[in-house]
């Protein structure tokens, strides 16, 4: 019977302290940092939504490693007996988790809203740069190469500008940085060498003056060929009659140097010879005196220097002709007139009518801003 | 006798019930994160980000879960369990909206090549009619130079689709399509100015 109760005693303590053990187990047990991981995982997560993976990359990650340092922690410590857990180590990763990734938020957020305005910016100014391009260098004859790029860098802005729209600004980024780079570099080639093309222009300005003056002291017709504008203007007593479209060799850019170069020469000419009937295959034609003596000095002194080989020939039988009206420059270096305006000219001119053939009659600032 | 066999059980009970739900749902978990990887396959990042970032989210979050539980004497993985069948089902549903949402930029991108092919087609006939007057053949040696290029931009978006980069292909086609689209404006308008003044 004593030993009966003794049984029910001991089962009775250890019924009690079990749950006692237990209860206190659990008391002094290190908690794991709950709070500051949903904390964490939270703060990460806001980051994600607000693309700080694309736009804050390097603390994004951070934070992303964080977090995982914290939860490898977590499970290591778990894995070790109740009392002996440590969770300090997954509370810092946690903590410094969430730093990153608050950081990470707010700095994608500005770094998104600063991109976007830049972005907004540099496609305004490429526009701009292309409006530019169009408007300087239609008829310039700029080399394919630098067409093609120009072209490349166009379909590159639409590329960027696509990308802009659909909120894809680091794509847009790259595409702007790279269109820029092609339109840039190619405009500042073509105004390099447009510039370098004006840099003649106080000879053609003396040389517009003094054929407007033989027009008017003479009272007789003198004519002009602006090349840049691609212009013919005929001026009888000083006064400006007559206004074509005036078509030029295909490297009009610059004067002749040479023969087969397709440039039109630059220069005070006189008409030599009226050309009509089977004598010529452009309908009609009016015969300049080039080379003139001016133009042969010139070509001498090139190859004295060594910047034209000995064997190279000086150009010459270069004309105003008809055919023109093509729109395009296609002669060999002579200025191509409609058919029509060559019956005007034709009637008009003498042997010995002054022609004056100049890059342009406007200065290159006025060429920009016009 | 009686009392030793009460307290074998008593004991076997409290190691039931102190155990019980307490396995860690290694299968579950393996099952889900393998949906998830199937997602990441299926590019679910490019083609459904945000619905792919929620799974990631719900995973990590049963992740915390799951170590919480360990973190206890007495492990209950109910939760997770059930949270764990839905991520499972979420991300299937996005590994399969992903291949929908790629299946449709395919098509978008098969769509554009043909109506850009057309619009090529149609601008190289515009040419041959358009004006050539003043500084008119200039611009069309300029167009000619535009539509190398978008030709160019054509054949860098197939070899994007040919490798499966669907998105990007789509990025650039569309924008060769509005560069040839506004070519093809341009020539329509400067042959219909023309028209005009012959009337």
């Amino acid at each position: 019977m004593r030993k009966d109760w003794r049984d029910v005693l001991i089962f009775a303590a250890v019924a009690v302290s079990m749950p006692l053990i237990v209860l206190l187990l659990i008391r002094f047990t290190p908690q794991p940092p709950i709070g500051e991981m949903e904390y964490a995982r939270e703060t990460l997560s806001k980051a994600g939504k607000n693309n700080a993976d694309t736009y804050s990359k390097k603390l994004y990650s951070e934070a992303k490693i964080f977090y995982d340092s914290a939860m490898v922690n977590w499970q290591k410590e778990n894995e070790r007996f109740l009392y002996f857990r440590d969770y300090d180590k997954v509370a810092m990763f946690a903590e410094l988790s969430a730093k990153k990734a608050s950081q990470a938020g707010a700095n994608s957020i500005s770094s998104t809203s600063n991109l976007k305005i830049n972005l907004k910016q540099k496609i305004d100014f490429l526009n701009d740069l292309i409006s530019d391009i169009n408007e300087l260098f239609t008829t310039y004859p700029l080399s394919s190469e630098i067409r093609n790029r120009i072209s490349k860098g166009k379909m590159l802005l639409t590329e960027a500008e696509i990308a802009y729209k659909k909120g894809q600004y680091l794509q847009a980024n790259r595409k702007i940085t790279d269109s820029e780079y092609l339109l840039t570099a190619s405009y500042e080639n073509a105004a390099s060498n447009l510039k370098n093309y004006f840099k003649s222009y106080s000879v053609w300005e003396n040389w517009v003056e003094k054929t407007i003056n033989e027009s008017k002291k003479n009272r007789d017709y003198s004519i002009i060929i602006d090349k840049y504008s691609r212009k013919c203007f005929v001026y009888l007593n000083g006064t400006k009659k007559y206004e074509f479209e005036a078509e030029l060799g295909k490297n009009w850019v610059g004067d002749k140097r040479v023969k087969g170069d397709k440039a039109t020469p630059e220069g005070m000419y006189k008409i030599t010879k009226k050309i009509e009937g089977r004598k010529t295959k452009y309908y009609k034609a009016l015969l300049l005196d080039y080379p003139n003596d001016e133009d042969k000095e010139k070509f001498k002194s090139e190859i004295a220097r060594g910047s034209l080989p000995a064997s190279a020939k000086i150009g010459d039988l270069i004309e105003i002709h008809g055919n023109g009206g093509k729109g395009i420059d296609w002669t060999e270096g002579c200025v191509a007139l409609t058919d029509k305006e060559m019956d005007v000219i034709f009637k008009i001119v003498k042997v010995g009518t002054l022609v004056t053939i100049v890059g342009s009659m406007v200065d290159l600032q006025n060429v920009v801003n016009r | 006798m009686k009392n030793k066999v009460l307290m074998g059980l008593a004991t076997i009970v409290m190691v039931a019930v102190l155990s019980g739900c307490g396995k860690k749902p290694q299968v579950e978990i393996d099952a889900t994160n393998a949906a998830i990887e199937a997602a990441k396959t299926a590019e679910a990042a490019v083609y459904v980000p945000a619905e792919f970032a929620a799974v990631q989210d719900s995973m990590n979050a049963i992740n915390a879960d799951i170590a919480v539980q360990e973190s206890k004497l007495f492990k209950n993985f109910k939760t997770a369990k059930a949270k764990l069948a839905t991520t499972l089902t979420l991300a299937n549903q996005v590994a399969a909206n992903a291949a929908v949402k790629k299946e449709e930029v395919k098509k978008e991108v098969e769509t554009l090549m043909t109506e850009i092919k057309t619009v090529l087609e149609e601008n190289k006939t515009l040419m041959k009619k358009a004006p050539r007057g003043k500084e008119g053949a200039a611009v069309l040696e300029q167009i000619k130079t535009e539509m190398a290029t978008i030709e160019g931009s054509v054949v860098e978006a197939q070899g994007l689709y040919d490798s499966g980069t669907y998105m990007d292909a789509l990025n650039k086609v569309k924008a060769a399509k509005e560069r040839a689209v506004g070519i093809n404006t341009e020539l329509k308008e400067a042959i219909a100015k023309v028209k005009g003044k012959k009337k």
